[in-house]
């Protein structure tokens, strides 16, 4: 049976469209701020079209979007680091405190955890599919994540059900 | 719990409906294009030169007949100044005048000229920074941003550009907002590029260090593998004092094999003095840290904040290199509060 790969001129808008919450909520997890998450979201989709992937199935695509996404903001993160002289007068701020109270405590995270806590809590990932997204071995993700939610317990109180 | 909270703060997070939109058409451009396209909006500052340049070499004459204020909103955005609306609302404390001057409310985004006057003083100069202590009370989510555009020197006014854009990409429709300021920094001086006289030849291996505190910041700058996951942190000593009122050296040492330099600028939360140290080697290149480490103590009743920064040169290469500072320092701390409520339309 011949295989159906997909393309990256398989209608673009609609791809931006259902991935753009995924790829600019995952750059602002990372980030905590808007401007430099709106970079991100742009080179992730500006690779995208450059690049031109194949993928053999959806899930692929999602997966090549995360990767992209958790590089750009590394390299972006980086670089935000070299010019860390500037204080970015910026602010996000929730309705609720309980909400402004964690994306503070959050930016006590270090990078390396923020991505996996946030594909495992919010997009409600398996190990599996972390695995193929950050393209890493299970065990390797396991302990990451083991790592990282003793880190949020750290950051947020022993009381929190994490 | 954890769960719910964080899904339910993410759920609010959606780009601007202009970001998607111009990725999107950005595709006939992009494609076959290697050259990496940023729209317009990406770029204010580019255009606001660009099309100020152009008024005031054609109509220098009407621009210095225009109150200073109304010539900073056609600096800053020129494409839009005719949109703002007069608010012309204002409130007095300590000696401090603050005025909202206009809004511009668009889709899910509004944007207030602020000017803050000192009617007694020079507290208000070309350096004053709000930093991060005004807050606009609305029931939404929001992402913000405080931008100063100019300082007045006859009156001693400075002028802001506050953007707030709503984070559900909902838009701002009739109702009030209330802006707050609840104090600011001024007299501010940056130090870029200093030498700072510190004494290299005989770093201890073995500094009193501690571990991390429960709170504390900072990341790898480079290499991400150097740095181990809870390297301990020097024991801040007696301050050393290196030539800059407002920032000092509390410790060097190497742990692990690593060079740790601790700097103290104090009471950050009054003062925002922040910066960082590096090093020079003999062709004149920079070397930055690999990482760095930032936490805060109670001295006094007071929040103190340490930084620490973390370079890869072993001590058999320390004399080929010399240490050097860039620090951004400020003078003055002026409290309020001061608030103002105005209607958005």
């Amino acid at each position: 049976m011949e295989q159906h790969l997909l393309y990256t001129d398989d209608n673009l808008e609609d791809i931006v469209v259902k991935y753009s919450n995924m790829v600019y909520r995952l750059a602002i997890s990372h980030m905590r701020n808007k401007s430099d998450a709106d970079d991100v979201f742009q080179e992730v989709f500006f690779r995208y079209i450059r690049k031109n992937p194949i993928f053999e199935s959806e899930e692929h695509r999602k997966a090549w979007l995360i990767r992209v996404t958790t590089n750009c903001c590394k390299k972006i993160y980086a670089s935000a680091w070299t010019r860390r002289v500037v204080p970015l007068d910026e602010s996000i701020v929730f309705e609720s405190k309980e909400e402004n109270g964690l994306f503070y405590d959050l930016q006590k995270l270090p990078m390396k955890y923020r991505a996996i806590i946030h594909l495992f809590y919010y997009e409600d990932m398996s190990i599996n599919e972390i695995c193929l997204a950050l393209n890493k071995k299970p065990s390797a993700v396991k302990m990451q994540l083991m790592r990282a939610r003793a880190k949020l317990k750290e950051i947020l109180g022993e009381d929190c059900h994490v | 719990m954890f769960k719910e909270t964080y899904k339910s703060m993410y759920d609010k997070i959606i780009p601007d409906k202009g970001i998607v939109s111009d990725t999107i058409s950005s595709k006939r451009i992009t494609k076959g294009v290697s050259k990496r396209f940023l729209p317009l909006y990406r770029r204010p500052v580019i255009v606001s030169i660009v099309l100020v340049f152009c008024l005031m070499i054609s109509i220098p004459v009407l621009a210095a007949s225009i109150p200073t204020v109304y010539e900073l909103m056609y600096f800053v955005s020129p494409g839009v100044a005719q949109f703002f609306k007069p608010v012309q609302e204002s409130c007095e404390n300590n000696g401090i005048k603050m005025e909202v001057v206009s809004t511009y409310i668009h889709d899910n985004t509004a944007e207030i000229y602020v000017t803050i006057q000192d009617l007694t003083g020079n507290r208000v100069d070309a350096t004053t920074d709000l930093f991060d202590s005004y807050s606009i009370h609305r029931p939404f989510s929001s992402a913000s941003g405080c931008q100063r555009v100019g300082f007045d020197e006859t009156t001693n006014t400075a002028t802001f550009l506050i953007s707030i854009t709503e984070l559900d990409n909902k838009n701002i429709t009739g109702d009030k907002i209330t802006f707050s300021v609840r104090e600011f920094i001024s007299d501010k001086h940056i130090y870029d590029g200093i030498p700072l006289e510190i004494d290299l030849s005989d770093i201890s291996d073995t500094p009193d260090t501690m571990p991390p505190p429960a709170e504390y910041g900072g990341g790898r700058d480079g290499d991400y593998s150097i740095m181990k996951d809870n390297t301990p942190v020097l024991t801040p000593s007696a301050p050393v004092n290196f030539g800059i009122d407002g920032i000092s050296i509390t410790g060097i040492g190497y742990i692990d094999g690593l060079l740790h330099i601790q700097t103290f600028p104090g009471n950050i939360t009054i003062n925002d003095n922040h910066g960082y140290v590096y090093f020079k080697d003999k062709n004149g290149n920079d070397i930055m840290s690999v990482g760095s480490i930032s936490f805060n103590d109670f001295q006094n009743g007071e929040k103190v904040r340490y930084d620490e920064f973390v370079f890869d040169i072993p001590p058999s290469q320390l004399d080929h290199y010399e240490l050097y500072g860039y620090f951004v320092i400020s003078g003055m701390y002026t409290t309020g509060p001061w608030q103002i409520t105005f209607p958005l339309e």
